[in-house]
């Protein structure tokens, strides 16, 4: 151990008078988070989609008494898409050329179906094969589902003209046709005008319930449109950018950068600077030397980490927002990034071994960490080969450890579980790095 | 004489290429041996092997002195001042550091001749019985290799024994004895 400790010490030192090297170090791997961030991010960019108007949509349309301004209906409800205004054979083109994911079309005659309430107006969809269909699709349906919505006020306030009808009599249009009707009320008015008789009670009976039963039908009608009702509410929550998931992703991601890179650079350089036989002498093992370079990228994962925590913490605080920094896991959470920094250490110790220079090694160990990250970041729904692969290294089980110590209600069984495979792979990786140097030797 | 250091039957081959042959080497109390040959003959190879610091492909090294090394190329930690990486070693070593007037500042920024300086002081800490310099007064000043001839000399006088590699013929005169390697076969008489 005390060998360890002062090889670490020796690291440490070194690192600090490399201002340079340290910069990059901190700096290069908060990059690749941010960018790797911004690349997500496009998962969420509005796709484009053409809106060709066969119909020649008018400004405004009135349904049961209530005006839309078309326009603005389509903009409020386009949230998910950029919708286009294009006419038919540049958007079959564009369709075509990619340029655009989707053709929304209204077609012929769709605004008189709508005036009408008596047949659904149809709008048409065509969709690219590309891997953004099926989530223009369903964009494309909760848009339809949302102008629904728009529109089922209008529809049921028609609907209970007609109820009214019913129940007041009075002069009503259908399909364009004119017509007047006795209405219940009247009706119950000339029923008693009748000679009274059995018969005629009955009838009455009838025009009394159905009276009664008609003058409930509007919350009824209603409940009917829309059985279950979303109410959507705006909170203080966190927004994507600080939530759990994204601090845990900036955690996994710095530090598999930062160990990998900094463990098997330090190790190389041991063998750059001719150092590595002298220490052979009976100076540090191979497995101290190893060990050595785990702790060291354990205490800069530990350091970057926690720096990461205490900005996306100060960040959460000033902000005020709701549920704040869980504070109490950063315990937790230091075990954590100790652990998978061993684990990316030993890995980047063995990298540094084989590779046997310092700058073969730091490219290396590029190379080797972005197929690592990428492994871990497919779910195992998609790919369970990837993901059985990714359990052989440290980035998946880092990425679930930070997870749980920042978002679990219950932590602990997650974390204990993750630990002991980052123990594991830190032993593995270790052992094979031991023999590395030691033929390197 | 005693013996304080022996190689018996050490060879070393670098995946196909044989560097040293399998040799036999004593080196016995007050006693200097200076290896002589042409460049890549395997001076440095065997000099490592006498140090521990390369694994004899066969045979073995015995000895149950402090054996201190210098290499050819210094091997210090260049971000390190003089003193920073005397201190290291000797913990690493569990020796008492040694004093240094050399520079205190990185050891990549001084020169090649401080830098060998270095390497020699690194050699000579816990003050071992046994010595194996390879090529030790290369980039030294005269005064600077006076001195540390002067050194050798005291330490073979007092019971040490030392092993150098040269291409000097001035310094193969301050040899007892004088081996001769040539591709990877040590003669020695």
């Amino acid at each position: 151990m005390r060998t360890i400790a002062l090889l670490l010490q020796k690291d440490l030192r070194v690192l600090r008078r490399s201002p340079l090297l340290l910069g990059v170090l901190l700096a290069y791997p908060l990059v690749i988070a941010g960018l790797v961030g911004l690349v997500a991010s496009y998962a969420n960019a509005k796709p484009r989609v053409a809106l060709v108007d066969e119909d020649n949509l008018p400004s405004e349309i009135t349904l049961g008494g209530h005006t839309f301004r078309v326009e603005r209906t389509i903009d409020r409800v386009a949230e998910e898409v950029t919708l286009v205004r294009l006419d038919g054979n540049e958007a079959e083109r564009q369709l075509r050329s990619g340029r655009i994911v989707a053709l929304l079309r209204v077609p012929r005659g769709f605004v008189a179906d709508l005036r009408s309430m008596a047949r659904s107006p149809r709008l048409e969809l065509e969709t690219t094969r590309g891997g953004l269909s099926v989530r223009v699709t369903q964009q494309v349906q909760s848009l339809v589902y949302q102008l629904n919505r728009q529109l089922e006020d209008a529809y049921v306030e028609a609907n209970l003209e007609y109820i009214r009808l019913l129940i007041d009599g009075g002069t009503g249009r259908f399909l364009g046709q004119e017509f007047d009707v006795l209405g219940l009320e009247r009706a119950e008015e000339l029923l008693d005008e009748l000679p009274p008789g059995p018969r005629l009670d009955r009838i009455r009976e009838f025009v009394r319930v159905a009276s009664a039963a008609l003058a409930e039908t509007d919350d009824a009608l209603r409940a009917t449109a829309n059985p279950i009702e979303l109410v959507e509410t705006d909170d203080e929550g966190r927004t994507w950018v600080l939530s759990a998931q994204t601090q845990s992703y900036a955690l996994a991601l710095t530090i598999s950068f930062l160990a990998l890179l900094l463990a098997a650079a330090a190790l190389a350089a041991e063998r750059d600077e001719g150092v590595l036989a002298r220490l052979r002498r009976g100076l540090a093992g191979a497995g101290e030397l190893v060990a050595a370079k785990a702790s060291l990228a354990a205490a800069a994962a530990v350091a970057l980490g926690l720096g990461i925590v205490l900005a996306f913490g100060a960040i959460i605080e000033l902000g005020g927002v709701e549920g704040g920094q869980p504070w109490a896991r950063v315990p937790l959470l230091v075990v954590g990034l100790a652990l998978a920094g061993a684990a990316f250490g030993s890995l980047g110790a063995l990298l540094g071994a084989l590779a046997r220079d310092a700058r073969t090694a730091s490219l290396v160990a590029i190379l080797a960490v972005l197929p690592i990250v990428f492994l871990g970041l497919v779910p195992r729904e998609v790919a369970p080969a990837a993901a059985y692969v990714s359990d052989f290294f440290p980035f998946a089980h880092a990425l679930r450890f930070f997870t749980a110590s920042l978002f679990d209600l219950e932590p602990l069984n997650a974390a204990a579980r993750e630990a002991a495979w980052l123990v594991g792979l830190t032993l593995l990786f270790c052992a094979v790095a031991r023999s590395a140097v030691q033929r390197l030797s | 004489m005693t013996t304080l250091l022996a190689a018996l039957g050490v060879s070393h081959r670098y995946g196909d290429r044989t560097a040293l042959q399998p040799c036999e080497l004593e080196l016995r109390a007050f006693e200097t041996i200076a290896l002589n040959g042409p460049n890549g003959a395997g001076k440095s190879t065997l000099l490592s092997i006498l140090a521990g610091a390369l694994d004899p492909t066969s045979g073995r090294v015995e000895s149950a002195e402090q054996v201190g090394w210098a290499p050819q190329r210094p091997a210090l930690y260049g971000k390190l001042t003089p003193r920073e990486n005397l201190r290291l070693f000797a913990r690493l070593d569990g020796v008492q550091p040694s004093s240094t007037d050399l520079p205190d500042r990185p050891a990549a920024q001084l020169s090649v001749g401080q830098r060998q300086r270095l390497n020699l002081a690194l050699a000579f800490l816990g003050s071992p019985r046994v010595l194996l310099l390879d090529e030790p007064t290369a980039s030294l000043d005269s005064e600077r290799r006076e001195e540390l001839w002067a050194r050798i000399d005291a330490l073979r006088a007092g019971g040490g024994a030392i092993c150098f590699v040269t291409q000097n013929p001035d310094e193969v005169e301050r040899a007892n004895r004088v081996g001769w390697i040539e591709d990877g076969r040590l003669t020695l008489p």
